[in-house]
């Protein structure tokens, strides 16, 4: 735990895609880096990176979406490269309100998705969307009804009759007309209570517990693996798919469990 | 923040077994003291149930509280309700709290400028005025006007220093605007207030049939609960009849178009087809169904303040036989827009034995001239066919407000009602004089005017002050103009108690600051009469106080000590259990304030421990005799069900050749109400910054108009400047065209006729007739 030593391994990062139940496998590079013990943790993202630059093929995910040819709305070759705007922690971050709460749309949507609430067609399914030039993320609640009764996204971007076929188009909305960091406006400036904090992971420890709720977001592999899947917090082994195995949720109010000795109150007048 | 340095850790580690180290980075574990954690480490909120304030659905939710602030929130999975649904407005729904222009002290207009004084001095004001202003002009010169998001406390003190105090009936609430018509027509048609089925009809409904009401906006986990339902049994079917294309149209399997205000032709065109058809279910209606015929040509309100009372008169079998003659589909057809074969299909929906229907409305069908009399005709179609409280089997109105529509009657805020009964009746009367402590005669046995009417005494002068507390008539009453004139004019004295600044604050003479929910104790019941409890969570900001609590130092002010004796930190717990003493029998019995406070929620009939989802079934209800059969409809004398023979009578207003366009107005998801919580959260402002107008795609291409074009709408009332929306989330048909009622900065109701139900004084707030102008171009524009 004291060690200071830089800790480097390669390791092979399965694929795990739920929507077709079709794995797999390719050695992806991870570099584990471990942080000087105590200190404050360093900036995400923290422990997982990825080897293959953007532009490089993920030859897993090649793999995956060539077997779904038919694909709405998704190139079924797949553009082999990484998403024009990779998702970090910081841009989950920004599109909630406070850490649980319904992430915010942050794309433009044409007025008929907006009126028939067209979202599943891509976010069940997943894949490569050549009209945001990035890979779909998975919502890990696909049997809810409709979508923009907890998400909704900015007025000023909703209602084209077609969409937008400039992928830089929905820039703006979070980095201004002149780019930048977002803008202050665009940003929830709401008080809130902190963000989970991300394990430090090392060969070494065991598995961490679950640092937030699950409500609607059991599924874990939805966020957690997979091609759109937030950077720092994807996970190393999708192909063990039954996450709660090994991670599990604690219970807030739960002290350590202890007993007294000579505890009177229990068996007092059982004895033989 | 703290930091956790090298050495502080490295001490705690030692103690600290491999497993428990594991888990030191994450917020919910206990450490050794020791160690010192980042605050982000320590646990994380703690989280309350509070039910959701912002429409009538009432979902439950937990708030987490940190640091004294409300700072997330989720559903409650224990909700009966919501089951750990709930919608964007619920989501964000506590940072309406934190908007930096909150109210924080009392103000008083000086020199026609609201300056800040102690809270004390302007309780002092508002009592002197109040107090000047009866003894000059008479008791009924004095008038409080009310929330329907009020909680039962708050509303039961305004009904006890009004109605048993001051002895005036001038008590009003904005739930005359929303859910009268619901009332009224519950008790016509079953003689008492309430609903009778509940939410978890859905449930068990094959069918639901959706009456101009777009769920999907208005009461989304409502109909989530609709869709899961679907989800779980494919043959489940959701139809909607409307009178614009909407989101729930689109996620509706049928989605029936017809002209607005026709929905009695419908209503009567389904019976007419469900006798010829033979699907009527005789044995009900021969045991639990009376037939009754009413008063008709009542007018529209325009010109009257108050209330009409209908006289019900015996009808046959027969006579309501040759009634329905004028609504066979094909005429029905005629008049509605809506094929006389879809009229056919969905009699035979409901006339199916095989299926269980659940029919749900709103406001829309309220708001309406008419209003009662639909409410009448839907419950009607139920009773033909016996298809009424029952699980699945049940007419259900939601009326967008957390106490409106059937929990009306809770606390008695209206002006012909009391916590119990109605002033008319001395029975009623005698109960509450009793309870309060108060003479007899104190109690006036004439009800005053219903929302509207009391507007208009305030504009004729007959009315002098006025205390408007956690509502917004000035954005929400129809004909607005005409009311913000009254509300001005010289010589009228306007309180308002409010928690952010409104366009009803602009014509205050003293503003009280409020502390909203979570910031004081409440409890209110739901569409489907689950009464729900908050508690205190928070500190209210400055002087901020709950309405409740504000009307008790004022009544203590006017001499009123001993009829308000409560305690200020166990004040609900009082009022509720004094209130409870209204309702101790079978039929309304509630239940005691330990159980709210244990439990997401308890349905009222509360005996013996056990709720009540299905009123006047015997399975269920304690009041419901099962010696009478399968139902006990006991609200009425005769323990029946009552058919009315309602007709068809044009609405007050409808297009013309000046005025050729429908205008409906309503809900849309991201707002509630009249906007001023709503659009001071963050997300949902942005989400829909402003109101606009949505035309239909043709109707936009003959006159010109393009996307997001501004143009004027225009009716005999006065005229508005929109931005137009094609084919945005909605699409009216050809000559309708719809506009968010949400936005104080474009005021709709400017346009809008205060034509209203004269039974149920509901105004017909919800549509008009106008036309629509393009702008000429402006430069720069």
């Amino acid at each position: 735990m004291s060690s200071h030593e830089r800790h480097s391994s390669g390791l092979a990062l399965r694929l795990y895609l739920i929507a077709s139940g079709v794995t797999a496998v390719a050695a992806v590079g991870v570099a584990v880096r471990r942080s000087p013990a105590g200190r404050e943790p360093p900036p995400a993202p923290l422990a997982v990176q990825l080897v293959a630059a953007p532009g490089e093929p993920i030859r897993a995910e090649a793999q995956v979406f060539r077997t779904t040819p038919a694909m709405l709305a998704i190139e079924p070759k797949a553009r082999r490269e990484r998403s024009a705007h990779p998702r970090t922690l910081s841009t989950v971050r920004f599109l909630r309100a406070y850490p649980g709460a319904p992430p915010r749309i942050p794309h433009p949507l044409t007025a008929d998705e907006f009126r028939t609430d067209a979202c599943k067609t891509c976010h069940e399914r997943g894949g490569f969307s050549l009209r945001f030039s990035a890979y779909v993320p998975l919502t890990p609640h696909p049997e809810r009804g409709i979508c923009l009764q907890c998400h909704v996204g900015v007025d000023s971007v909703i209602g084209a009759a077609v969409p937008d076929p400039n992928p830089n188009a929905r820039c703006p909305q979070c980095h201004g007309p002149s780019g930048g960091t977002p803008r202050p406006e665009a940003r929830v400036t709401w008080p809130t209570t902190a963000w989970p904090q991300l394990p430090r992971l090392t060969p070494d420890r065991d598995p961490p517990p679950i640092p937030h709720d699950l409500q609607f977001r059991e599924n874990c592999l939805t966020c957690h693996a997979g091609p759109a899947a937030v950077l720092e917090i994807r996970t190393t082994h999708p192909e063990r798919a039954n996450c709660r195995q090994c991670h599990v949720r604690l219970d807030p109010a739960a002290g350590n469990f202890t007993r007294p000795v000579n505890d009177v109150a229990v068996g007092a007048g059982d004895a033989p | 923040m703290t930091r956790v340095d090298r050495r502080t850790f490295l001490k705690g580690v030692g103690v600290l077994s491999a497993a428990t180290a594991a888990t030191a980075v994450f917020p919910t574990v206990v450490l050794p003291a020791n160690v010192a954690l980042p605050r982000e480490n320590q646990a994380g909120p703690v989280w309350k149930r509070a039910p959701c304030r912002l429409c009538g659905v009432g979902c439950g939710l937990l708030v987490g509280i940190e640091s004294g602030r409300a700072v997330a929130v989720k559903g409650d999975p224990d909700s009966p309700v919501s089951k750990g649904l709930a919608c964007v407005k619920g989501y964000n729904s506590v940072q309406a709290l934190n908007g930096s222009d909150r109210i924080r002290r009392a103000m008083v207009r000086r020199d026609g400028v609201l300056v800040e004084v102690p809270l004390s001095e302007a309780l002092d004001l508002v009592a002197r005025k109040l107090r000047e202003t009866a003894q000059q002009h008479g008791k009924d010169s004095v008038a409080i006007y009310g929330s329907a998001q009020w909680t039962i406390p708050d509303a039961y003190v305004a009904s006890k220093l009004f109605k048993g105090a001051l002895g005036t009936n001038n008590i009003e609430t904005s739930t005359r605007l929303y859910g009268a018509s619901a009332m009224t027509g519950l008790l016509s048609s079953f003689g008492l207030d309430g609903a009778i089925g509940c939410y978890e009809d859905v449930d068990h409904a094959d069918v639901f049939v959706l009456w101009d009401t777009n769920l999907a906006e208005t009461d989304p986990v409502l109909f989530s609960r609709m869709l899961d339902r679907k989800r779980a049994n494919a043959a489940v079917r959701i139809i909607d009849v409307t009178t614009r294309t909407t989101r729930t149209s689109y996620a509706s399997d049928h989605s029936l178009l017809h002209v607005p205000h026709t929905g009695p032709v419908i209503a009567n065109g389904i019976c007419y087809e469900i006798i010829a058809r033979k699907w009527v279910h005789h044995e009900f209606v021969d045991q639990h169904v009376a037939f009754k015929r009413g008063r008709t040509g009542l007018g529209d309100g325009l010109a009257d303040d108050a209330l009409v009372t209908d006289e019900a008169g015996d009808a046959t079998w027969d006579e309501y036989v040759a009634f329905l003659a004028d609504y066979e589909p094909a005429r029905a057809q005629e008049v509605s827009g809506l094929p006389a074969a879809s009229i056919r299909w969905l009699a035979s929906i409901y006339g199916d034995p095989l299926r269980k229907v659940m029919s749900v409305w709103g406001k829309d069908v309220n708001q309406d001239v008419r209003g009662t009399w639909m409410n009448n005709l839907l419950y009607n179609i139920h009773l033909l066919v016996g298809k009424v409280a029952s699980p699945g089997n049940s007419p259900f109105c939601t009326t967008g407000q957390p106490r409106g529509g059937s929990a009306v009657h809770d606390a008695g805020t209206l002006t012909q009602t009391l916590p119990r009964g109605v002033v008319q009746n001395e029975e009623d009367r005698r109960r509450a004089a009793d309870i309060w402590g108060v003479p007899l005669e104190r109690i006036d046995p004439k009800p005053a005017a219903p929302a509207l009417g009391m507007f208009r005494r305030l504009e004729r002068g007959d009315i002098r002050f006025l205390w408007i507390l956690a509502t917004d008539p000035m954005v929400s009453l129809p004909n607005l103009d005409r009311y913000r004139r009254a509300a001005t004019h010289e010589d009228r004295f306007i309180v308002v108690s409010e928690a952010y600044p409104t366009p009803t604050t602009d014509v205050a003479d003293v503003v009280l600051p409020a502390a909203m929910w979570l910031e004081r104790e409440g409890i209110y019941a739901n569409d489907e009469r689950r009464v729900q409890y908050f508690d205190r969570l928070l500190a209210p900001p400055g002087d901020a106080t709950s309405d409740a609590w504000q009307m008790i130092e004022v009544a203590r002010r006017l001499g009123f000590e001993t009829l308000f004796p409560y305690d200020p930190r166990r004040h609900v717990e009082q009022i509720w259990e004094e209130y409870g003493r209204f309702h101790a029998e079978p039929p309304s019995a509630l239940p005691p304030i330990a159980e709210l406070r244990a439990q997401p929620g308890v349905q009222w009939p509360y005996v013996a421990g056990r709720e009540t989802r299905w009123r006047y079934n015997p399975a269920q209800d304690p009041a419901a005799d099962a010696a009478r059969g399968t139902f006990d409809f006991y609200g009425h004398p005769d323990h029946r069900a009552w058919i009315w023979l309602r007709p068809y009578e044009p609405p007050a207003e409808s297009p013309d050749r000046a005025y050729p366009f429908w205008l409906t107005t309503g809900a849309v998801l991201e707002h509630w109400g009249a906007g001023s919580m709503t659009q001071r959260i963050e997300i949902l402002h942005r989400a829909l910054p402003h109101s606009y107008v949505e035309l239909n795609h043709d109707d936009a291409r003959d006159l010109g108009i393009r996307n997001r074009e501004t143009v004027r709408l225009v009716s005999r009332r006065g005229s508005l400047e929109l931005e137009a929306r094609i084919d945005y989330r909605s699409q009216p048909p050809h000559g309708q065209v719809f506009v968010p009622s949400f936005d104080e900065a474009r005021l709709v109701n400017r346009l809008t006729l205060d034509a209203c139900c004269p039974l149920s004084g509901q105004p017909d707030a919800g549509k008009c007739a106008v036309r629509v102008e393009r702008l000429p171009a402006r430069s720069g524009a």
